[in-house]
């Protein structure tokens, strides 16, 4: 009987934690967002920090990202293109991987690949800044963290996102092109028939949705974590951990359901 | 216990020096101070530096400018927190335990030395423990 009680007591403080952190992290949206429509917001001092965090997140790395998204992509064409001709499917070829790459795949690693570049660096930054009190020292300034510090990378982490898997896409349905057709120019038409098939307004839409939601994930989320940090330093690694797990499965979830919405 | 109460007792328009208000630790010196005139006075980033720099000439330690936090000795860190607090223009400026931050320094004649330079309006107050005094006295002996 003790078991079951403890049991159930444990269950309930776990999903009372789960509400916790979700109401935080929607607390947190919800103010960001109003701080946002405010014109007194978009000051000189924001904007360049807003400036500062495109370039660092996704400016700094575009070279090595695009090394990446070329490699994936043209592994993941090669796959298949052979698999179709195995199969005689060739005719669906450019259609299945416009959809694999461009509308799935590039859009997750790309997220993945900012939550692991500067999801964790936000999280352990910010939770280093709450330990140390960097924050109070800011707020006794009258320096609002909110504007210089938070809502500059929420908006940098959905713009990199967004602007990063847009160009992975580009070079993955170049690459779809050379692949399927080589340099000659015979397979333009074919090939812009089927991308404009697929991209209609809504699978657009949903795309850019998509992104921008991954983009808000990978740092809405690292920076309510490290907010939550108590304040003693061997804290900051299960900051961190606990952050990045939520970034994972943020991450996942609105992968998920994405595809549900569009195949299911 | 006392100095802890009168800590926590001081209003909202006092500057306050202390060890428990750091400096951000990725940002430069002069970026640090630069904040104030950018985010509260809605200077352009240019002035906001200019501002700063001329706040580290004043109090004779330009040289920093550049530094980070973890680059700085503990009287190049108090310098920059005092900076700050000075750009602030409060009327008050509390300096809260100041042996916590210059623990290296005989700090009462390197505190004189800077308000002596510093040259601004409003009150300089020191708080800090009774067994101190006996330090303040030895910095006024000296000169």
């Amino acid at each position: 009987m003790n078991f079951l009680a403890a049991s159930i007591e444990s269950l309930g403080a776990k999903v009372v934690g789960w509400f916790t952190v979700g109401y935080a992290m929607f607390a947190f949206l919800a103010k960001a967002g109003l701080l946002l429509l405010d014109p007194t917001t978009w000051n000189r001092a924001t904007f360049d920090v807003v400036v500062k965090q495109i370039y660092f997140t996704a400016v700094q790395i575009l070279h090595v990202f695009l090394g990446y998204a070329l490699v994936i992509s043209w592994l993941i064409i090669t796959i298949i293109l052979s698999t179709a001709r195995d199969f005689g499917l060739t005719a669906f070829a450019s259609e299945m991987t416009i959809r694999v790459l461009v509308l799935e795949l590039l859009p997750f690693l790309t997220a993945l690949f900012v939550a692991l570049r500067s999801g964790s660096a936000i999280n352990t930054e910010v939770a280093l800044m709450q330990v140390n009190n960097e924050l109070d020292a800011l707020a006794h300034c009258k320096v609002p963290p909110m504007q210089f510090e938070f809502l500059p990378r929420l908006i940098g982490g959905v713009f990199s996102v967004v602007f990063l898997a847009g160009l992975a896409g580009l070079l993955a349905l170049l690459m779809g092109y050379l692949a399927i057709y080589g340099i000659s120019t015979a397979g333009f038409e074919p090939y812009t028939q089927t991308i404009a098939k697929i991209f209609d307004f809504t699978i657009l839409a949903g795309l850019i949705v998509k992104c921008a939601l991954f983009g808000l994930a990978v740092t809405l989320i690292p920076v309510t974590a490290g907010l939550e940090t108590p304040k003693k330093l061997f804290m900051v690694p299960v900051s961190v951990l606990r952050g990045m797990m939520r970034v994972f499965f943020a991450i996942v979830t609105i992968e998920v359901v994405s595809l549900a919405l569009k195949y299911v | 216990m006392a100095l802890m109460a009168a800590v926590a007792a001081l209003p909202d328009d006092v500057a306050r020096v202390a060890l428990e208000l750091p400096l951000r630790a990725n940002l430069s010196a002069l970026d640090n101070i630069a904040l104030i005139p950018l985010y509260q006075r809605h200077y352009d980033t240019a002035e906001s530096i200019r501002q700063a720099q001329a706040m580290l000439e004043q109090l004779g330690y330009a040289g920093i400018a550049l530094l980070r936090d973890p680059d700085m000795t503990p009287a190049e860190r108090f310098v920059t927190q005092l900076a700050r607090a000075l750009i602030l223009r409060r009327p008050r400026l509390v300096i809260d335990r100041p042996g916590a931050m210059l623990y290296d320094e005989f700090y009462p004649a390197l505190i004189r030395q800077l308000a002596a330079r510093a040259d601004m309006t409003g009150t300089w107050e020191i708080y800090d423990f009774n067994w101190n005094q006996v330090l303040y006295k030895q910095a006024l002996d000296s000169e």
